[in-house]
């Protein structure tokens, strides 16, 4: 079997909610050995954060951790008894990469700042992601993605010009920033393996979403126009917005950018001479005069009408409609994966294909501490009486 | 900020780009890479893209200049036999070529990479596509609304009496630039550890999936199709629903003081803000009525929900954002000013980051400050911000480049 990318490589893993997860994942889902360590005291709170098997709350109970854990080791170790390090030392002695996305602070409270990891390993590779970053005044402010997401202009360009922002779904800087955090550390791993020479890495996840919204930021510093949320209008196009079709919240994007696609479109809404006219009454109009014409329609069969006449087109997905998309089918995305308490559940692949390494989803997210005996004694060398003996100090678990 | 060694030095990519192309070349080039855009004579279409900003000697867009910091431009016409033969010659010398699906069709794309990669097996060849490769979709017209809508993620955004609605810039496309960037890097990592080159393509639409978190999870386990809610909505997979955004007196911020997980971080800020409302005198029995973050919180009934959140709510519009951010940050309560963009040009976290870097690009007679200080590494600090290339600005220096490759061999 072709190994993947990351075959041999070792990952000491303390990250935990959403942003830090997903950028781990992609390592262990290409081969990586990656030890995710948590305790009972302290387990990664997204184990807390349904949708819970059977609606149930419970620490191995939820999708939303399960999905960013794939083919990732589970240990648990209680990281507030003073004796840590006897298991955490040898554990940084292994590994070729550390990774974290704690609160600022937190690492170095363990004696696990970088300092303290290059002192164990000279290596090393510490990948450390925060919301805020780990220096300026608000390093230590909590927060999730969505906090991250309001203070990176991503709320602002979303939703009605008449309205509050609408929050854009998900905890948003949570799913920008690991794309960033990875070539990053990809950029480290591959100056190690041409110099030897280990580094540290730090990230703030909203420096990362900005990203997004730096033309508007350029814009507004040389015209003075601050860009607006603007609901699904957009510059330049003859018309461009999302439209009622039959059935419970079935919505259809149409797009025009062209006068070509424009004919096309009046010609297959069965109603140009409406459609010029609503045209010219303007933006408002030419929505509601759309919005009539396909609200009885079957959105699915529209968008394949629109799409053989080569008009930019797409149903809105709801989440069901994901699990069934033909082409998310058709490209392996999703990924069915057995756990021992939640059953089997369908994983989220990668974004990217590998012609000659594919990823592969090794196995479904650790139950908590569920590879403890096995990194201690497997990886880390210790004795089955040697790990007893931590167990019964309390140091495990 | 990098004056010195970089992680990517002596790593050389090409870029045929368009914007998800650029930002992935962007990246790459922060990191330390040279990057060498081919262009059509004249400039590539997206130095035309909206926002158009004014420069010296007309306009220009504004996503053009800042996804393409860094970068030299050479061009070519792709189309012709000299153009293609000095396509094969630069190939020869590079490590990643990347491209997208807006600058180029699939079979134009697979005719250069068959160039490409007959001359130099360890190449990477990395391309974004609306749906990725290998499958009878992978020529279906797309657009980033379109994408928007097919990852799943526009169903879920906007007030739910409205359409829904897409996020106002071009997601979808910038983040597959991000995405490729990591993507083709872990492809070089491989080729410099194996001599392996490959193909590696990225699909918008997975990327936009992936900016969901758990709701194709929350339909698998519970049936529950996650609904768009505006500034209230049913969050995390919760049965009632919950507001996020609260109205001030000056603006809005984000906040979730009780319902639907969050841990300890929640239970904190909670109590941080119930002491915050007990010195103004709030101290509302419904408050404290049940643990609000404790056992139960995914069960809460809608009617307790909306009874609490009104106090809360009151007390929010009493405030500035002025006043909230400096509580929230002092007693970290979970809350966050919902920022205009002028607001992230001043917010000082960023100032004492110094994550706004001056662009100093006299050809284009611009002096501004772009985010670009994106990532701190130790050893390799990236790229200070560099100005985009004027279209083949860097034409006649690889040429050179290239003929000497091709006497040597």
């Amino acid at each position: 079997m072709t190994k993947g990318i990351f075959d041999g490589l070792k990952v000491c893993d303390f990250m935990w909610a959403a942003a830090g997860p997903i950028t781990t994942k992609q390592l262990s889902d290409n081969g990586a050995t990656v030890v995710k360590v948590e305790s009972s005291k302290h387990p990664d709170s997204i184990r807390l954060g349904g949708p819970f098997i059977d609606n149930k709350p419970g620490i191995n109970r939820s999708g939303f951790f399960a999905d960013f854990h794939s083919s990732k080791l589970g240990m648990a170790v209680d990281m507030s008894h003073a004796d840590r390090l006897e298991i955490i030392r040898p554990l940084v002695e292994w590994a070729d990469v550390v990774t974290d996305s704690f609160r600022p602070g937190t690492m170095e409270k363990w004696g696990l700042g970088y300092e303290d990891l290059k002192q164990i390993n000279p290596r090393i590779i510490v990948l450390s992601s925060s919301l805020h970053g780990s220096t300026g005044p608000w390093a230590k402010h909590p927060g999730y993605g969505a906090q991250g997401a309001a203070l990176a202009g991503i709320q602002h360009m979303t939703g009605w010009p008449d309205r509050p922002p609408a929050t854009p779904k998900g905890a948003y800087s949570d799913s920008v920033s690991p794309r960033y955090a990875l070539s990053a550390l990809m950029a480290a791993l591959i100056h190690r393996e041409k110099t030897g020479e280990g580094q540290f890495v730090e990230l703030a996840q909203i420096e990362a979403t900005v990203q997004l919204v730096a033309p508007q930021l350029l814009d507004l510093q040389v015209t003075g126009r601050e860009a607006q949320r603007n609901g699904n209008r957009k510059d330049g196009a003859i018309q461009h917005g999302v439209y009622p079709c039959a059935g419970e919240e079935r919505w259809i994007v149409i797009e025009c950018e062209t006068e070509s696609h424009w004919c096309t479109l009046c010609d297959l809404l069965e109603d140009a001479a409406g459609l010029d006219a609503a045209r010219a009454a303007g933006q408002d109009a030419l929505d509601a005069a759309i919005a009539k014409l396909t609200a009885p329609q079957d959105a699915f069969e529209l968008w394949d009408r629109l799409r053989g006449a080569g008009i930019p087109a797409a149903v809105a997905y709801k989440g069901s409609d994901l699990l069934d998309d033909p082409i998310l089918e058709a490209r392996g995305h999703f990924w069915p994966l057995h756990h021992e308490e939640m059953g089997t559940l369908k994983y989220n692949g990668p974004a990217y294909r590998f012609e000659k390494t594919p990823t592969v989803l090794r196995t479904a997210s650790p139950r908590l501490g569920e590879h403890t005996e096995h990194v201690m004694t497997e990886i880390l060398g210790f004795s089955t009486a040697e790990v007893d003996r931590f167990r019964t100090r309390g140091l495990l678990g | 900020m990098s004056e010195g060694k970089t992680a990517l030095a002596g790593v050389r990519v090409i870029e045929i780009s368009s914007l998800s192309g650029a930002v992935c070349g962007r990246a790459l080039a922060d990191l330390g890479a040279q990057v060498i855009k081919l262009e059509p004579e004249g400039g590539e279409p997206a130095r035309r893209d909206f926002p158009l900003i004014p420069v010296e000697g007309g306009e220009e867009s504004a996503a053009w200049i800042v996804y393409n910091l860094g970068k030299a431009s050479v061009t070519v016409d792709l189309s012709s036999d000299d153009g293609r033969a000095a396509f094969e010659a630069l190939a020869k010398t590079a490590d990643i070529v990347v491209t997208d699906f807006q600058r180029m069709d699939i079979d134009e794309m697979d005719r250069l990479a068959a160039i490409a990669r007959a001359v130099n097996p360890a190449l990477v060849w990395c391309e974004i596509l609306p749906f990725g490769r290998g499958h009878a979709y992978d020529r279906v017209p797309a657009t980033d609304t379109t994408l928007q809508a097919l990852g799943g993620h526009l169903y879920q955004n906007g007030d739910v009496d409205r359409p829904p609605v897409r996020i106002g810039v071009p997601v979808g496309l910038i983040q597959a630039g991000a995405e490729a960037s990591n993507a083709a890097l872990m492809a070089y990592y491989h080729a410099l550890r194996t001599g392996e080159g490959q193909r590696v393509d990225v699909s918008v639409q997975e990327c936009v999936t992936w900016t969901l978190l758990n709701t194709t999870m929350a339909w698998q386990i519970l049936q529950l199709n996650e609904l768009r809610g505006g500034a209230i909505r049913k969050e995390r997979a919760n049965q009632f629903f919950t507001r996020l955004v609260w109205p001030c007196r000056d603006g809005y911020v984000v906040f979730g003081p009780v319902g639907g997980g969050g841990g300890s971080a929640r239970v904190k800020s909670y109590d941080a803000l119930l002491k915050w409302m007990a010195e103004d005198g709030i101290t509302a029995d419904i408050l404290t009525s049940r643990d609000w973050n404790g056992d139960g919180q995914f069960f809460i009934s809608q009617d307790d929900y909306d009874t609490v959140t009104e106090v809360i709510r009151k007390f929010i519009e009493t405030k500035t954002l002025e006043e909230l951010t400096t509580r929230a940050v002092a007693e970290r309560i979970l809350m966050a000013p919902i920022n205009g963009l002028g607001d992230i040009l001043v917010n000082p976290q960023h100032d004492a980051r110094d994550y706004f870097q001056v662009l100093h690009d006299p050809a284009r007679g611009l002096d501004v400050k772009l985010p670009t200080n994106w990532v701190r590494m130790s050893e390799t600090p990236i790229h200070a911000p560099r100005p985009a290339p004027a279209p083949g600005a860097q034409t006649a220096k690889y040429w050179q480049d290239i003929r000497k490759t091709e006497t040597a061999t």
